[in-house]
């Protein structure tokens, strides 16, 4: 019987414990499937396509950080944040539609609005990308010091890029280095003030990038000088960014090697089949068809397109001029703008409320300014290629949201399916590029600059440089009713008079490019701007602004998404101090 | 690995069929058992005490079993008779007289490797009966559980194939709350149900729910209850069955969205468009204050038009040109879209456009028999539900061979297989803008078809932007989502030196998964696809145990009864996804379409990473159970588990329970209690484990390309370069998630075993939850965070049940029984800086859900309405608000600082459940029988999100509810400034309705959309007639049973969409984005035994 045990059981013991030992130690080892381990990357070819991966981030689109409300919060070209909020436009749609949009717009956002903490999480995901360049270039052995030189410049353009991005919007945040990483675990770190940070990371790519680059939609040395000047602009050192500029309208050449220059055309800026011209300082790259479903098109301003009646898309109706936008473009008897605020005193005729089967005739003497008719589609008058605006039909919900339509991010009928995306569910995943700075954006922070410590007679010059592209009446919109009138600056009297029609040149010239309201925050004038204009919006038939207040002290910047405050608790207090007023 | 793995198995094997040849004297007893009418018993289970050697019941009664020396005594089981245990003595030949059962402390209950009999069992488990639970017409057997067993709750929806929610004991982990699922002994990969979800339900010998820290012998899957399925295997004489039902789904009448109707549609634009204040201006030359519509006309009240849309048109009068028929085009290949679009003004009920009455059908046939050397069970079913919805349905083809060879009297192989293939095309249930969804957002002036035969739609001005549910249904004719699955396990089991039983058991599952679906151009509605496409997806998953046991069972000085068990087990899951897609097809005709006929661009195909994966996991069990006189019983049991998800340090873990029960009643001084048959009080406290859905990949650290996301044009070429991107963080640290679980309770039967009661109370605390980690946006948190054990719940609960046998006279006997369950669920600690995570984000509120420390899992969070503004002086003497104005929402100001902000958002519903309660009724009557099953969920919060679209008139202009016309928040005079505006009605229901959405309306998440989501539901009403045998002796009929029934016969809820039965996840749930509702049925059904 005991004997009959030991027979048994040794046996089947020893088998058990062969299983469970000889299997224990590889059968639970598993690879991981699917993707690259650190390794494969940690090497020249694999830096060079993680600095790729920090270059694609720039179109506000592929990051799995925060999509909850789809690429339009974190669009490049920034037409919530800079646009809808600057009052260049509004938007647009239906009132339910994307309606987080609408208290950014009122500069009222709470900080739990969803669009602010998904803007936040993609920008900081392009931050950190660009940090990976510059860890993993230190555990590749197979680089030369041109090679980090030359990979670390580029990835600190880029990391500069996407914290200045945060800057505007936030005014103090956290500054994140490539020494911070999740791994570590210290990543939390207070809001400051990063634009010094940003300063020397573009002041290191001006000295380190290359003139030119084989592939021209890399940075190179001129975008970065074009980027540190404009972000002296923001720091008010007027001088650097001065003397910057002038080097730059001197010497500035695009990353193909092309001296910096306006194009001829005005509209060719935003016309994708002329993109990258001279004017393009520099642009996020945009591209269609490639097999991505449109993933690398623009597909922050997906939404932004003449809704419905045979226009161009079917979707959806966002981002519509304001009446004061469309205003502004009124000139007087020397084709010059009113700056004293009159544009505002009544509306340049418009077909509110006249449906598109009732006749209507456009405006055919009021003086504009002919970049009116590149900007925004009034019925009327020709919408690039697609024939005569219709009014009411192209426009989703006319009463609630006016009756104008952008432009600038378009495309033509011709471009359809070559320029446009044929495998996305809209025509509105184009290839067109968004400009993050162009030319005539620096002929007029050159401007500014001079205005502010150097000359006036400089300034107008370049102001003048502008607008003289638009003289030509060849640059009009083809076939347009419209009263088309541009006059030259003869002269900038005063400091005073010469910021004004500086600060109002960049309104037309740059309008509905994402600028606007950062500017308006830069010059310290939001409420003296935006309070009248919400007033003028509400009485001209935009009930969204009705009752909306911009308040100094608080509306300069959105608020600290409410998410992020609460992610970056230490003991029991969070390392992010909340903007004044929210 | 695999086969090097079952080499070694086979080693294992092969020694213990070695070992077991051995044989030791005995003699034969042969007998014939009978029931109460003296009719011989087919079936019927004989053991010898002690031992595992088993024989079953011929046809006619008889059996003949060989008795080990030393054993004296033989038991002898059937379902519905009382076990009887007879010594042996010198007889061989032995009469059983058998009675039927009154009490179920006999029945054999599977608890984890092992079974015993109830009144043995110290843990905390539910059977379910098997005959209730086939009752239930339903295509998935999970919600055939619903109502079953205490602390199971079930969520279920209407739509056919469709996966429920089940909970044991609530919710206690952020991630996969799905129960482990044993099949014959072979276990499911984590997370799915779907082994148990298309089970036929003829097939199925028993149901039990391992509730406590017993499961602890699961270890690592035990934590969120284990739910163990038997299938039927062949006994007795040789039998034929039919069992079919054949019945008709009804579907909601008469308007269960509420809408409005055309007219009342376009007064509402009116009284957005006066309330907003959009009108013509006073110093309009024409039509002062009018409203202009493009639909209704310019005035002050508005007309239906006769034409909704004419190309470009909208609004249009019957005699325009632009409505001649030569001018339509819906076909994008001949030009421009030109659509004639009459106006329904009598209104489209969309709803019932796509849900109508539909049929319900099963066949199943099955074959079986057995003697004391073989057993065969043979099975097919035939299973149809057509959806109520259009074109959704799930038709099931399913067979089981299930056999067992006594090749010797102490070696017993065997095998069941069970293979299935389904067509399951379904609807994305509960999910904002599906089908459902959109019946009720497609307005009703809307057609159906336009003039030109096309589909009507929302394409023109003021008409929404619904896509036409009718056109999607219609076109996904043709889309088809096919399963095929082989579940199935091999087992062999010898029994040697007397006490000693070895098991091995080798089993899994297949999964095959495929299908295709086409994407049609649309014209119809007012956000249209500008191309067609067509797609093919294929999913692979499988999953396997290879579990060996060695059992020791012996009874010591009588009163000592010691079982004890070890095992080993390995286990392996794996997975793979392939899909294509191609756009842009010359033609739409669904048979031209395939992946290589579309167009060169646009084409995307791939893996689904997340579906890529190999998961290995080992383990050793043991477990013992000791009984003294059958009245003290201690039970141990303990796992040790490995698994690859977790890094080399962290891999492995300790899971075990002890559990105690004191059979009272047994007591000499309990014995003069009278009433009082049986009383078994049980305690256990056990440590269990979870890996939730950790997935394979979560200890690496990675980098990854994709297209979209890390590819860009910096060349400048259109093509764009190649990029990597840091895709995840790995965990090398992360472990078991723990579930520590106390439960204490008591079974007792009494009034003369009238009565069976069954109490649970208990406690499960969940240390190291699982939990995906979250971070600043510093982290850079686009690369996947990894899963980390810093989260803390907590669960405590009562499960009660009882039934109720009565036996009024010879012809009419009843059972009632009921079921309760009631949790209270407490996040204790959430990890990372916030304390809390939100989920049910949508675009248009922002999240809808946040799970927060010391709240309940899943509660919604936001703003909480305390009343409408009624005029200026309410506005001023109330805590400031954005946009506050009459007629709007008053938000309490809960931190009471005189400003609503973000910090006023409170917890304002529950989704969990006060209790749920189910009740089974059954009556016999002489031939007649009825039964009847009610469930019920009370004092659970339900967020109705589709009253967002339908009470707010700023949501697309999609159809609205009517009563938003006279019982929104309506001004008395317009004319006076806004701020001074009062209301005709100042007990409006709704806000005003203005064409904007406001942070004091619909801009922000408030608990205008929660609703009490208790129901009570009578899930299945049957009537049953049993033919009489002799009458149908000739038929050849030995059995026939004709029944009538009727599911889901009746409601009742407060619950205002269309069912309060809303499934979700398990950190959210009870979100109502468009749930399908479940149908009432009829049926009428056969059972046939020849």
């Amino acid at each position: 019987m005991n004997k009959n045990i030991l027979k048994f059981f040794i046996p089947v013991a020893f088998c058990s414990l062969f299983i469970v030992y000889a299997c224990k130690k590889n059968y639970l080892d598993v690879p991981n499937t699917g993707a690259l381990d650190p390794g494969l990357v940690a090497n020249k070819i694999g830096v060079a396509g993680v600095l790729v991966g920090a270059y694609a981030l720039l179109d506000g689109e592929g990051s799995s950080a925060g999509t909850n409300n789809g690429p339009w919060a974190t669009s490049s070209s920034n037409w919530v944040y800079g646009s809808v909020a600057g009052g260049d436009a509004h938007k647009g749609s239906d009132p339910g539609d994307q309606n987080l949009i609408t208290p950014i717009e009122q500069w009222n956002a709470t900080p739990a609005n969803g669009y602010l903490d998904q803007f936040w999480q993609q920008r900081y995901d392009g931050a950190q990308r660009a940090n990976d360049v510059l860890r993993l270039m230190r555990l590749a052995t197979d680089m030369t010091p041109a090679d980090t030189l030359e990979a670390a410049a580029e990835a600190r353009f880029l990391r500069a890029h996407y914290h200045f991005e945060l800057a505007k919007a936030f005014n103090k945040v956290p500054w994140v280095s490539e020494d911070q990483m999740y791994t570590a675990g210290n990543f939390l770190t207070p809001n400051i003030d990063v634009l010094p940070a940003v300063e020397a990371d573009l002041a290191f790519a001006y000295a380190n990038l290359p003139e030119t680059q084989a592939q021209g939609g890399r940075a190179n040395k001129w975008a970065a000088a074009c980027y540190l000047a404009k972000v002296y602009m923001f720091e008010k050192k007027f001088n650097e960014a001065k003397d910057l500029f002038t080097t730059i309208i001197a010497n500035g050449q695009t990353a193909r090697g092309q001296k910096y220059a306006l194009t001829v055309q005005f509209e060719d800026n935003f016309n994708p089949a002329m993109k990258n011209s001279p004017e393009s300082v520099f642009a996020v790259q945009m591209s269609v068809n490639d097999g991505t479903g449109g993933a690398n098109a623009n597909q922050g301003d997906a939404l932004n397109f003449p809704y419905g009646g045979g226009a161009q898309t079917d979707c959806c109706g966002f981002f519509q001029p304001s009446f004061s936008l469309a205003n502004s473009y009124k000139v007087d008897a020397s084709g010059l703008p009113f700056l004293d605020g009159s544009y505002n005193n009544t509306d340049l005729k418009n077909d509110m409320g006249i449906a598109s089967a009732t006749a209507y005739t456009p405006d055919n003497t009021t003086p504009v300014d002919p970049r009116i008719d590149w900007t925004m589609g009034r019925r009327g008058i020709p919408f690039l290629d697609w024939g005569v605006m219709p009014g009411q039909s192209w426009i989703r919900n006319q009463a609630a949201a006016g009756p104008y339509v952008s432009i600038k991010h378009t495309f033509y009928k011709s471009q359809v399916g070559t320029y446009t995306d044929a495998s996305a569910w809209s025509n509105g995943f184009t290839a067109n590029n968004y400009n993050l700075i162009r030319f005539a954006d620096i002929l007029l922070m050159a401007a500014e600059a001079e205005a502010e410590v150097g000359s006036l007679a400089t300034a107008m010059t370049y102001v003048n440089m502008v607008r003289q592209r638009m003289v030509n009446t060849a640059t009009w919109v083809p076939g347009s009713p419209a009263n088309y009138k541009i006059g030259l600056y003869t002269s900038f009297p005063d400091q005073a008079y010469a910021r004004t029609a500086i600060r109002f040149e960049r309104k037309l010239e740059l309008a509905t490019e994402g600028h606007r309201f950062f500017d308006l925050t830069r010059w310290g004038i939001g409420a003296a701007e935006l309070n009248p204009y919400a007033a003028h919006e509400a009485t001209a038939g935009y009930g969204s602004m009705s009752g909306v207040t911009y308040t100094t002290g608080k509306s300069e910047y959105l608020p600290i998404p409410q998410n992020q405050i609460d992610l970056s608790n230490v003991d029991g207090a969070s390392v992010l101090t909340q903007n004044p007023g929210y | 690995m695999l086969a090097k793995l079952t080499a070694r198995g086979m080693a294992l094997t092969l020694s213990v069929l070695l070992f077991s040849t051995v044989v030791f004297g005995q003699k034969t007893v042969t007998g014939r058992v009978t029931g109460p009418d003296s009719q011989p018993i087919v079936g019927a289970t004989i053991s010898i005490k002690g031992t595992t050697v088993a024989t079953v019941t011929s046809a006619s009664g008889d059996f003949s079993i060989s008795v080990p020396s030393g054993r004296n005594s033989i038991v002898v089981s059937s379902v519905g008779f009382d076990e009887q245990e007879i010594t042996i003595g010198n007889a061989t030949t032995i009469a059983v007289s058998m009675k039927e059962r009154i009490s179920n402390l006999n029945e054999i209950v599977v608890t984890g490797y092992t079974a015993q009999k109830k009144k043995e069992i110290t843990g905390a488990v539910s059977v379910v009966s098997v005959k209730d639970l086939k009752s239930i017409p339903t295509g998935t057997a999970e919600q055939m559980l619903q109502g079953q067993a205490s602390g199971v709750t079930i969520i279920g929806s209407g739509s056919p194939g469709e996966g429920s929610n089940v909970f044991i004991r609530g919710i206690t982990t952020f991630g996969n709350v799905a129960p482990l699922v044993i099949v014959d002994g072979v276990q499911s990969a984590p997370g799915d149900l779907s082994t148990l979800r298309d089970l036929s339900a003829n097939d199925i010998e028993s149901v039990q729910v391992l509730k406590d820290a017993q499961a602890a012998i699961y270890g690592a899957r035990g934590s969120t209850g284990v739910i163990i399925v038997t299938t039927k295997r062949g006994r007795g004489k040789n039998t034929i069955t039919y069992d079919g039902y054949y019945g008709t789904q009804r579907v909601l009448p008469g308007n269960p969205w509420h809408k409005a109707t055309p007219q009342q549609m376009a007064d509402l634009l009116f009284l957005a468009a006066f309330n907003t204040g959009q009108v013509k201006a006073d110093t309009a030359a024409v039509c002062p204050g009018c409203v202009v519509s493009q639909q209704y006309g310019t005035g002050m009240t508005p007309v239906l038009p006769d034409y909704i849309r004419a190309g470009g048109l909208s609004g249009v009068s019957a005699s325009n040109p632009a409505t001649d028929l030569s001018l339509y085009n819906q076909d994008y290949a001949k030009g421009p879209i030109y659509l004639i679009v009459p106006a329904n003004k009598t209104g489209t009920d969309w709803f019932h456009a796509l849900f109508k009455p539909a049929p319900i059908q099963s066949h199943t046939l099955t074959a079986s028999g057995g003697s004391d050397k073989s057993a065969y069970l043979f099975s097919f079913n035939y299973f149809n539900q057509q959806g109520t919805l259009l074109n959704t349905y799930l038709k099931r083809y399913a067979a089981r061979i299930n056999t067992l060879f006594n090749v010797k009297n102490n070696v017993r192989v065997g095998e069941n297989l069970y293979a299935f293939y389904k067509d399951n095309p379904r609807i994305g249930n509960n999910q904002e803008g599906n089908a459902v969804n959109n019946t009720g957002w497609e307005q009703p002036i809307i057609p159906l078809y336009n003039s030109g035969g096309g589909f009507g739609g929302t394409a023109g001005s003021e008409l929404g932007n619904s896509s036409s549910p009718y056109a999607n249904q219609v076109r996904a004719k043709d889309n088809k989502n096919f399963d095929w699955q082989i579940q199935g396990n091999v087992f062999a089991e010898v029994d040697f030196l007397k006490h000693f039983t070895a098991k091995t058991l080798f089993g899994g599952n297949l999964d095959n998964n495929y299908g295709f679906y086409h994407n049609y151009r649309s014209y119809e509605n007012a956000e249209n696809s500008a191309s067609n496409g067509y797609g093919e997806y294929a999913s692979y998953h499988s999953n396997w145990n290879f579990t060996n046991t060695l059992s020791y069972s012996n009874i010591f000085a009588k009163d000592h009864s010691v079982k004890v068990l070890v095992g080993y087990e390995a286990l392996q899951y794996r997975a793979r996804q392939l899909y294509g897609n191609r756009i842009n097809y010359f033609s739409d005709d669904p048979n031209y379409l395939n992946l290589n006929t579309g167009s060169n661009t646009g084409q995307s195909n791939g893996n689904d990473v997340n579906q890529l994966y190999s998961i290995h996991g080992t383990a050793v069990l043991a477990k013992i159970d000791y009984a003294y006189k059958d009245k003290y019983l201690v039970g141990l049991n303990g796992r040790r588990d490995g698994n690859s998800v977790f890094g080399a340090n962290s891999r492995y873990g300790n899971f075990g329970s002890v559990s105690v029960g004191w059979v009272a009643s047994e007591e000499e001084f309990m014995k003069n209690i009278a009433f009082i048959n049986n009383l078994k009080i049980r305690g256990s406290y056990g440590i269990l484990g979870s890996i939730s859905n950790v997935p394979a990949s979560n200890q690496f650290t990675t980098y990854n390309s994709g297209g979209g996301n890390s590819y860009y044009d910096v060349g400048l070429s259109g093509t764009p370069t190649l990029g990597f991107y840091a895709a995840s963080y790995g965990n090398a640290s992360t472990s078991w998630e723990e579930n520590e679980i106390l439960d204490i309770g008591f079974d007792a039967t009494v009034l003369k075993n009238k009565l069976d009661i069954s109490f649970d109370w208990y406690k499960k605390k969940i240390n190291g939850l699982l939990f995906r980690d979250q971070a600043a946006a510093t982290a850079g948190v686009g690369a996947t965070l990894p899963f980390v054990n810093i989260g803390d719940m907590q669960n405590t609960g009562v499960d009660v049940s009882a039934t109720y046998r009565g036996k009024v006279n010879n012809d009419l006997s009843f059972s009632i029984g009921a079921n309760f369950g009631t949790y209270k669920n407490t996040i204790v600690k959430i990890p990372g800086a916030a304390g809390f995570f939100e989920t049910a984000g949508t675009h248009n509120t922002g999240n809808q859900v946040r799970n927060q420390t010391g709240h309940p899992v899943g509660a919604f969070y936001g703003y909480h309405i305390i009343g409408i503004y009624q005029n200026a002086d309410d506005v001023a003497k109330s805590p400031t608000e954005t946009d506050a104005a009459p007629g709007r929402f008053k938000y309490q100001d809960v931190d009471n600082n005189g400003k609503i902000d973000d910090n006023d958002r409170m917890f304002y519903g529950n989704p969990n459940p006060d209790f749920t309660l189910g009740i089974n009724l059954s009556v016999q009557y002489k031939r007649f029988d009825f039964s009847m099953v009610m469930y019920g969920s009370f004092g659970n919060d339900v967020l109705n999100y589709t009253r967002y679209f339908q009470d707010f008139w700023p949501q697309f202009q999609n159809a609205k509810s009517g009563a938003l016309l006279t019982d929104s928040w309506i001004p008395a005079d317009r004319s006076l400034p806004r701020a001074q505006w009062t209301a005709v009605n100042p007990n409006a229901k709704y806000p005003i309705v203005e064409n904007n959405s406001y942070f004091s309306t619909n801009g922000v998440l408030n608990d205008f959309y929660n609703e009490n989501g208790s129901y009570f539901r009578c899930k299945q009403m049957m009537i049953g007639y049993n033919f009489n045998p002799s009458l149908l002796k000739k038929a050849g009929v030995e059995k026939a049973r004709l029944y009538f029934q009727a599911a889901n016969l009746f409601t009742i809820t407060k619950y205002t969409g269309l069912d309060p039965e809303v499934a979700g996840s398990a950190s959210t749930f009870g979100v109502d984005y468009g749930n399908y509702p479940p149908s009432k049925t009829l049926n009428v059904g056969v059972s046939l035994t020849f």
